[in-house]
């Protein structure tokens, strides 16, 4: 079936198979990498790309509920959006593969909640997991990425 | 200039993509242990290629140890999940599709799944002859006990046991279980093979180029040149991308299929590559009344599933990391390697060492309680020196575990009152023998190449590699450029493992820079340690220097639930000197998170040889949420080595926690310690408080 979907800004038209996941039309029709494939049920955050605004997991998304939809990946946001200055100023990884995922998460979080808390930080997150655990690196680069949003230096580390 | 990893531009082997290249799915054994009578491919639509028992009979046997594997399991399969056939099709969707139309006849065998039952008479063998590999991965002595499922036996032998416990005033004895574990890198396995004319090229995430070349030579019968090896960055590994994982099938797929063939594992196919070894040790340690130690006996059960893999290596340093970083002048060791018909176990992040520190530290506490000395103090008096005698005959060098003890110890206020804390201290070996070479060459534009097969899997190390060459150099780290290691092109290394590179490929750097200096153009450095145990008696050089840490916890303990929170993990690491910061403290945090996972959750669950919770929704690894207040230091020292930080943070955490239990009665010895795990021994010692019973030489024995 053929689907239109606004994709980083750019129009596109796909035929996807109506049982396909949007991770798998991402990465194969898109050449969209940052969106990966690691536990395949939803729990990890690996394949997380925005949809609308809202963080999905591409892995069990279909990719004809997204017809219409507007698409972000961090393919999408350039190499000098707040958050990923915040992470790399942060060193807030180390083999990367979850790192798209999360700075899409913190984006969303940073927009909803200017100022989140330590704890609303680590619930905002609950959903992208990094096993090289870079976590206490990551929560010092979204309070860093938050005080970039707002302005408000006292929020860096 | 901004990093791939932020903006999603770096590619990994699951990125690998050539014109015209298949995608590779596995048929696996449902059943734990098995002949296989029949295998038909018949069904199979003609443009799909099915590799078969048959296809791969003639080719050579492999095993980075023992030489127990082939391509895909011929006539036997040995545990559910083992590959029977693999296929190749134009998509993955049409080769899962095509799976379903193979049948294949199994006609089951009696199977084991319990690695001291396996090593008992009269049990049944997963295999009939343990062959030792002639992979340089087989680096030391190996014991196989033919007839039996013992692939490997490793002892120490080191003053007189028997008169050592004669001597002891205070004896404890205690028997530890912990769980197999799951690497859960993020990345699956991903591999890519082509043949080019007779030339076999792979694209692989893999911290073993030379060993998986060594190994697909002894396969296909051909001279290691002929085979190309490019290792592009991964996804995480911790161990699991080590030696011949799918690269042999997508090798045969390919030159059967005349096209690339590209394998990705599913998630659930992890759990059947690769697992953590579970272990079961019996610790027995004596002391005089002052709290000197004078005995210690340790037993290792070391479960490596139905392959051996580097068990035998895992079995090895587990038995001597159990000392522990004691003098001790009687010690006796045996751990033996064991087969059984569960998923193949291999390196892990700790390689041996965290079960080893498990039950060795746990013991300590044990023995400080018997005593009733402060845990802190029994330590403080037996820790090794610079110049003592470790149980192996090696003299101590650059030992820090007295600071490394004491830091952690402060930061948790041990001396203000210990009801609640717990801590730990732990040795872990280095890679010995080994060899670190690499190339440095410099560019027109002047810029410089580094060429060594250091594998980066998430840990920095091409990163530290970089800062170094540009220090010495006297450049820009920018000016400094790491291509991803190509056989072709770097020269011999050992392996990407057990935290030795940046000391090792860094030693190594240091003399081909100087040989740049000297020739101009090109420059050439290698590093060699020399060492090794006799596998009988356990002495010679173990490590030809030592990762050294020590952890430190607080715990609440909800006595309703047994469920418990850490208030505060402290870890003192050795670093001797700092390369790449951010990457050293990444390091320390990364493994300390991982040893929560270890401590609390992680623990691999099968039903009659099957596992039970092979996905990421089942296995829980540690996310933000779980992650408590974590702090540790690096120790410095002015002028000294550079020492690996790649797992050393690791080991000691369960420990630490277990302790901390302890210190509120609440005996553990099993892990993870799940709140039912922690309830059980709260039950028990209300029931043993219940009848009084202070007479045996530990109470808290199960």
């Amino acid at each position: 079936m053929n689907i239109h979907y606004k994709v980083n800004g750019a129009r596109v038209e796909v035929e996807v198979d109506p049982d396909e996941m949007l991770l798998e039309v991402l990465r194969r029709d898109l050449d969209l990498r940052s969106v990966r494939t690691t536990c395949g049920v939803g729990v990890c955050g690996a394949c997380t790309a925005l949809i609308d605004g809202e963080p999905v997991s591409t892995c069990i998304y279909l990719a004809p509920l997204a017809d219409g939809c507007e698409i972000t990946t961090v393919e999408g946001l350039g190499s000098d959006h707040p958050v990923q200055r915040a992470f790399e100023e942060e060193h807030a990884f180390q083999c990367g593969y979850c790192t798209p995922g999360m700075i899409l998460t913190v984006k969303t979080l940073l927009e909803e909640n200017p100022h989140p808390s330590d704890e609303e930080i680590k619930v905002a997150l609950g959903g992208n997991l990094c096993r090289c655990g870079c976590y206490v690196k990551i929560i010092n680069a979204v309070k860093r990425a938050a005080a970039a949003y707002s302005g408000d230096p006292s929020l860096v580390r | 200039m901004s990093d791939p990893r932020v903006t999603g531009a770096i590619r990994y082997a699951q990125d690998v993509e050539f014109e015209g290249m298949l995608h590779a799915r596995v048929l696996r054994s449902p059943y734990p242990h098995a002949r296989v009578l029949h295998v038909d491919t018949s069904a199979v639509p003609d443009h799909i290629v099915a590799l078969t028992p048959e296809d791969v009979r003639g080719l050579g046997s492999y095993g980075c140890q023992i030489k127990d594997q082939s391509v895909l399991a011929v006539d036997r399969v040995r545990f559910a999940g083992d590959p029977v056939v693999a296929v190749a099709a134009p998509t993955r969707l049409e080769a899962e599709e095509a799976l379903s139309l193979i049948d294949v006849e199994y006609e089951t065998l009696p199977s084991v799944y319990d690695a001291v039952e396996a090593a008992s008479e009269g049990a049944p063998l997963v295999h009939e002859h343990h062959p030792i590999s002639d992979n340089d991965a087989a680096y030391f002595g190996m014991r196989p006990q033919q007839g039996t499922n013992i692939c490997h036996r490793f002892r120490i032998w080191h003053g007189n046991i028997q008169e050592g416990f004669d001597k002891a005033e205070v004896i404890v004895e205690e028997m530890y279980r912990t769980a197999g574990a799951q690497h859960a890198h993020m990345e699956p396995h991903a591999s890519v093979a082509l043949w080019r004319g007779d030339r076999l090229e792979i694209w692989t995430g893999t911290q073993t180029p030379f060993n998986l070349r060594m190994d697909l030579a002894g396969i296909f019968g051909i001279p290691e040149d002929r085979i190309r090896i490019i290792c592009p960055p991964m996804g995480g590994a911790f161990g699991a991308k080590t030696f011949v994982r799918y690269e042999a099938i997508v090798a045969c797929l390919a030159r059967k299929a005349g096209c690339p063939v590209k394998i990705v594992l599913d998630r659930n196919e992890e759990w059947l590559t690769l697992n953590r070894h579970p272990a079961i040790l019996r610790i027995r340690l004596g002391a005089r009344a002052d709290g000197i130690l004078v005995a210690k006996q340790v037993e290792c059960w070391v479960d490596t599933g139905a392959y051996a893999d580097c068990g035998p290596g895992v079995a090895q340093k587990m038995g001597y990391a159990a000392v522990g970083p004691y003098r001790i002048p009687h010690v006796w060791v045996d751990s033996h390697c064991i087969y059984t018909n569960l998923p193949p176990n291999g390196a892990f992040r700790g390689y041996g060492a965290m079960q080893a520190v498990w039950a060795s530290e746990r013991t300590m506490d044990l023995l400080a309680q018997q005593l009733n000395v402060d845990p802190l103090e029994l330590r403080l008096k037996n820790v090794l020196l610079d110049g003592d005698r470790f149980c192996t005959g090696e003299v101590m060098h650059d030992v820090h575990f007295i600071e490394c003890l004491t830091a952690v110890a402060d930061k948790i206020g041990w001396a203000d009152h210990q009801a609640g804390k717990g801590l730990c201290v732990l040795m872990k070996g280095m890679q010995t023998p080994s060899r670190a070479s690499i190339v440095v060459v410099a560019n027109d534009d002047g810029t410089y190449d580094v060429h060594c097969a250091t594998a980066e899997m998430g840990q920095g190390a091409w990163r530290s590699m970089r800062l170094m060459a540009a220090e010495l150099l006297n450049v820009e780290p920018n000016r400094v450029h790491f291509p991803i290691p190509d056989t072709d092109i770097v020269p011999y290394d050992t392996r990407t493992t057990s935290s030795r590179s940046t000391y090792m490929m860094g030693r190594a750097l240091v003399e081909a820079v100087r040989d740049l200096k000297k020739r101009g153009e090109i420059g050439y450095g290698e590093c060699v340690n020399k060492g090794g145990l006799d596998p009988d008696t356990g002495q010679g050089i173990a490590s030809t220097h030592w990762h050294q840490g020590a952890a430190a916890v607080k715990v609440q303990v909800d006595e309703e639930t047994g469920k418990f929170q850490i208030g505060k993990l402290h870890t003192s690491i050795y670093a001797g000197r700092v390369v790449n910061r951010p990457g050293a403290e990444l390091q320390n945090e990364g493994s300390m998170i991982m040893g929560i996972g270890t401590a609390l959750f992680e623990g691999i669950t099968f039903a009659d040889g099957q596992v039970t919770n092979a996905n990421l929704s089942d296995y829980n690894i540690p996310a933000a949420g779980d992650i408590p207040d974590i702090t540790h230091d690096l120790l410095e020292r002015e002028g000294a080595e550079i020492h690996g930080l790649g797992e050393t943070a690791l080991p000691p955490v369960p420990a630490a926690i277990g302790n901390a239990l302890y210190s509120l009665g609440i005996h553990v010895t099993e892990l993870p310690m799940s709140a039912e795990a922690v309830l059980n021994a709260i039950d028990h010692k209300q029931t043993q408080h219940a009848a009084h019973d202070g007479t045996a030489s530990n109470p808290h024995k199960r």
